[in-house]
């Protein structure tokens, strides 16, 4: 061709490398390094297996419903509704299961129907968003309040409780490692297969793009939905491992899981407009806001004062990853 | 010959406003068929409606001998239908692989996605585009594009799905000279192979040099089908405008003596810009050409502050330019206008009248905003520019491509600038509005106002420019006075290199 003079030099494929800087969760687990050195530093028995199944444990409720509003988010969406389903689902499970005798085949029953019913209660918010185009933190509040209110129902006050194998089964789990170690590890296997596959790109796709995914052809309101629905049985498998601690039913429990969810979200460096980010990152945002929570407990801070405290932390952590995201781009 | 696709008697309406009233086209097998209209005349909303993305309110559409009527995009595309949509269609979060063959992904067992394919199959459709991607990496963000970049990205994309009809809105709006010849050579090699496509675009030497048979359209309704080869640009137009004939390519008014120096920038980095100077008088339209992406843009967002300056000093009307940001190039009369509206330019779901007032908001230092005032100072540029709306409180959205770009095209001029920066600003405007939007120009510059316009279109700047700077790798290489513009100088000097004491200017501290 007449342009000969231009040359074209050879694809540079340098950016690969960028790329892998630009990992949402980087920064975060970065983060974490930091936190668990902390951690370290004021308990100095945290690797124990003990103090490390305990902190599993604890993070492991906080870790699911992460995951569950991570799918939402890269969706475009939001649900504020998680923490009242973890709730309702706490309270049906142990009243149904004392209902059936609690005999081993009532507990399962009760499980199963609880898992369900986390999973319909996300269908739901995603049909009454993608189906109305409704506002979806509008209509989650909304949701979050009929979930909340139907708790209360169910069980008006905390109470109830559930037969001891539930919580030694949980609590002790196989070949001497406890069960939410397992819980842990399917989660992460489960996560890390979910980023392989056509449906996460899809979601990513509709989040970053509504309009051009529509016109690309995908199902964007299935799409969103199925993202409600995955964060509602999140959701309910973190309810049942709430209550595989607690072994009674409590219809506010899950309240502070709500936001919680959200701030582990954005703390793994998730977009919260959509699009963009990652499920291990949220993992470990989670696993961050646990650790706080430990260091806290740990200071020997006063009780009044520990709230404040750790929301400053919060506040830190989120500032130090937006700065470095900055220095960065 | 059967028709591959026809369309007839196809209406659309959005609430009071009608966007189609009756649509027609007979696409033949293998061919390019142009759509021609003015902005707002029903072209993209004909096309969305043949791709499935929009439903239609009557009418009807033959496909290979079959009615059909396709409810969502994914059935057109099954049916065999490609479309590269006017306002972007790609996910910025994603990559470029991940946008080409969103949806298509090739698959392995439990819904993964097979990558190693996905690359191959990436590999091998580049080769089909031959040096219009040569640079496209697979991995790179598509909101890290440059938006030729993307528009290629989207091209690929259609192509991917391996159709038998291709619907290109005004896919070269953003692409320059050596693009569109590149782009020019794939339609040849695709219509080779029996495939037919329809082309929009509002540059006129595109339809002669692709074009085998032209659909024009006014205000939402099929005027007449001619082949190309047995029309004229005056008729066109003339077709087009539906009225007697305008000297559309009237010369340019009597010279004009360009006044004082408002505007002079020394040893001017950013971006891909190096080491930019240049002098701009009142009064005086000062051109920027070359290829793509050769530091022309780079040097006016630097002089605006949209990106970091890498030193350089910027005088306007003898004041040093006080501070990096827009908002102090804004105060200093300093206007950019950009023709990539759906980054830089359009507030995204807002109203059309807040679009255009929130150039003089941001200018004003009163802390309240007097709706009618406001309304009054626009309303020049609305008339002017004959921006086709349906209400000013309707959303930006509902306005078509190119009456969307006079929104932002009309922003800037509202605020009354004293050096205004076009970046490539006509991107989709029809040949009439473009018309009345230098008039427009003119008309400011005569009062005073001093222009530096970037354009990917050449005749843009042969008709316009007082002179133009034409650049090469972020250098000027060459400047062309008025006299000796012409589409072959211009050519010609975009292959020039940096003489080699440019490099070796001293570094500014
Ligand atoms: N979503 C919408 N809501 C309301 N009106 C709309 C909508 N989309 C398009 N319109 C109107 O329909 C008319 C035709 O628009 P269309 O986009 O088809 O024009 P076009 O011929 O493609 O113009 P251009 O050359 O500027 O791209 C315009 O007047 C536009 O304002
Ligand atoms: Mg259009």
């Amino acid at each position: 061709m007449s342009d000969a003079v231009l040359d074209i030099p050879s694809r540079n494929r340098t950016r690969r490398s960028r790329s892998f800087w630009r990992k949402p969760w980087l920064l975060s687990a970065v983060l974490l390094v930091v936190f668990i050195g902390i951690n370290i530093l004021i308990q100095p028995r945290f690797f124990s297996a003990y103090a490390l199944g305990n902190i599993i444990t604890t993070m492991l409720p906080w870790m699911l419903i992460a995951v569950g509003q991570t799918y939402v988010i890269f969706g475009g969406s939001i649900d504020l509704s998680l923490g009242a389903i973890v709730s309702l689902v706490n309270v049906v499970v142990v009243v149904l299961i004392t209902a059936l005798g609690g005999g081993p085949g009532a507990m399962v029953l009760g499980m199963v129907a609880g898992l369900l019913l986390g999973t319909l209660c996300g269908a739901l918010n995603g049909f009454l968003i993608s189906a109305f185009r409704l506002q979806a933190i509008v209509t989650t509040f909304a949701t979050s309040i009929i979930y909340g209110g139907a708790a209360l129902v169910v069980l008006p006050q905390a109470g109830g409780s559930l037969p001891t194998e539930y919580f030694t089964v949980y609590s002790e789990g196989f070949f001497g490692l406890t069960l939410p170690i397992y819980l842990l590890v399917a989660l992460i296997l489960v996560a890390a297969f979910v980023a392989t596959t056509r449906y996460q790109k899809h979601l990513l796709a509709t989040g970053g793009n509504r309009q051009a995914a529509f016109q690309t052809g995908l199902p964007v309101r299935r799409i969103v939905m199925g993202a409600h629905a995955i964060a509602g049985f999140m959701s309910a498998v973190a309810a049942l491992c709430i209550l595989g601690v607690a072994g009674a039913g409590d219809p506010l429990m899950g309240q502070a899981f709500t936001l919680g969810s959200v701030s582990a979200v954005v703390l793994g460096g998730t977009a919260l407009a959509g699009g963009w980010g990652s499920v291990t990152g949220s993992i470990i945002g989670a696993a961050i806001l646990a650790l706080i929570n430990n260091i806290i407990f740990f200071s020997g801070i006063d009780y009044i004062y520990q709230a404040i405290v750790q929301g400053g932390i919060i506040l830190a952590a989120l500032a130090a990853g937006v700065f470095a995201s900055r220095r960065q781009k | 010959m059967a028709a591959v696709l026809e369309a007839s008697d196809v209406a659309k309406r959005y609430g009071a406003v009608v966007a189609l009233e009756r649509g027609e086209l007979r696409l033949e097998r293998g061919e390019v068929h142009v759509i021609l209209g003015s902005n707002g005349c029903g072209k993209s909303t004909l096309c969305k409606i043949i791709a499935g993305a929009v439903p239609a309110d009557g009418g009807s559409v033959v496909l290979e001998g079959r009615s059909v009527a396709f409810r969502t995009p994914l059935e057109a595309q099954a049916a065999g239908i490609a479309t590269v949509y006017q306002e972007t269609g790609l996910v910025p979060t994603l990559s470029v692989v991940d946008n080409i063959f969103l949806g298509q992904e090739p698959g392995k067992a439990g819904g993964r996605i097979d990558r190693k394919a996905r690359y191959a199959r990436f590999e091998m459709l580049i080769g089909r585009l031959g040096k219009l991607a040569a640079h496209l990496d697979p991995d790179t963000l598509v909101g890290d594009l440059s938006i030729d970049q993307q528009q290629i990205v989207e091209i690929i994309k259609a192509l991917s799905r391996e159709p038998k009809i291709i619907i290109f809105d005004e896919s070269t709006s953003s692409l320059d000279r050596a693009q569109v010849a590149d782009f020019f050579a794939l339609v040849r090699a695709l219509k080779h192979q029996g495939t037919s496509m329809i082309f929009i675009s509002h540059r006129m030497e595109e339809i002669f040099a692709i074009g085998d048979t032209v659909t024009i359209m006014r205000n939402g309704r099929f005027i007449d089908r001619r082949p190309v080869s047995e029309t004229s640009r005056d008729e066109l137009v003339n077709l087009m405008v539906g009225s007697a004939l305008q000297q559309m390519i009237e010369a340019r008014q009597s010279h004009r003596q360009p006044g004082k120096p408002v505007l002079s920038v020394a040893r001017l980095s950013g971006g891909k810009a190096q080491g930019i100077s240049l002098e701009l008088r009142e009064g005086e339209i000062l051109g920027l050409g070359g290829l793509h992406g050769q530091g022309q843009s780079d040097t006016l967002l630097a002089l605006y502050g949209g990106i970091t300056r890498r030193g350089g000093e910027i005088v306007i009307a003898g004041k040093q330019l006080g501070g990096s940001t827009p908002a102090a190039a804004l105060k200093q009369g300093l206007v950019y206008v950009s023709g990539d509206r759906g980054r830089a330019g359009a507030l995204r779901g807002r109203p059309i009248i807040e679009n255009l007032i929130v150039g003089i908001l941001s200018k004003s230092s009163k802390p309240i905003a007097e709706r009618g005032k406001l309304r009054a100072q626009v309303r020049p540029v609305i008339d002017q520019l004959k921006l086709k709306f349906g209400r000013l409180s309707d959303a930006i959205e509902t306005l078509s491509g190119g009456n969307q770009q006079k929104v932002v095209v009309g922003r800037g001029l509202a605020t009354g600038p004293t050096v205004l920066l076009l970046d490539d600003p006509t991107k989709g405007i029809d040949v009439r509005a473009k018309q009345d939007l230098f008039a427009l120009i003119d008309e400011l510059c005569a009062g005073g106002m001093a222009v530096i316009l970037y354009s990917s279109e050449d005749m843009e700047l042969i008709d316009h420019a007082d002179r133009v700077l034409v650049f090469n790798t972020g250098h000027v290489v060459a400047e062309i006075s008025r006299e000796d513009l012409s589409e072959f100088a211009l050519n010609e000097a975009s292959l020039k290199t940096a003489p080699a004491h440019a490099e070796q200017q001293p570094a500014h501290v």
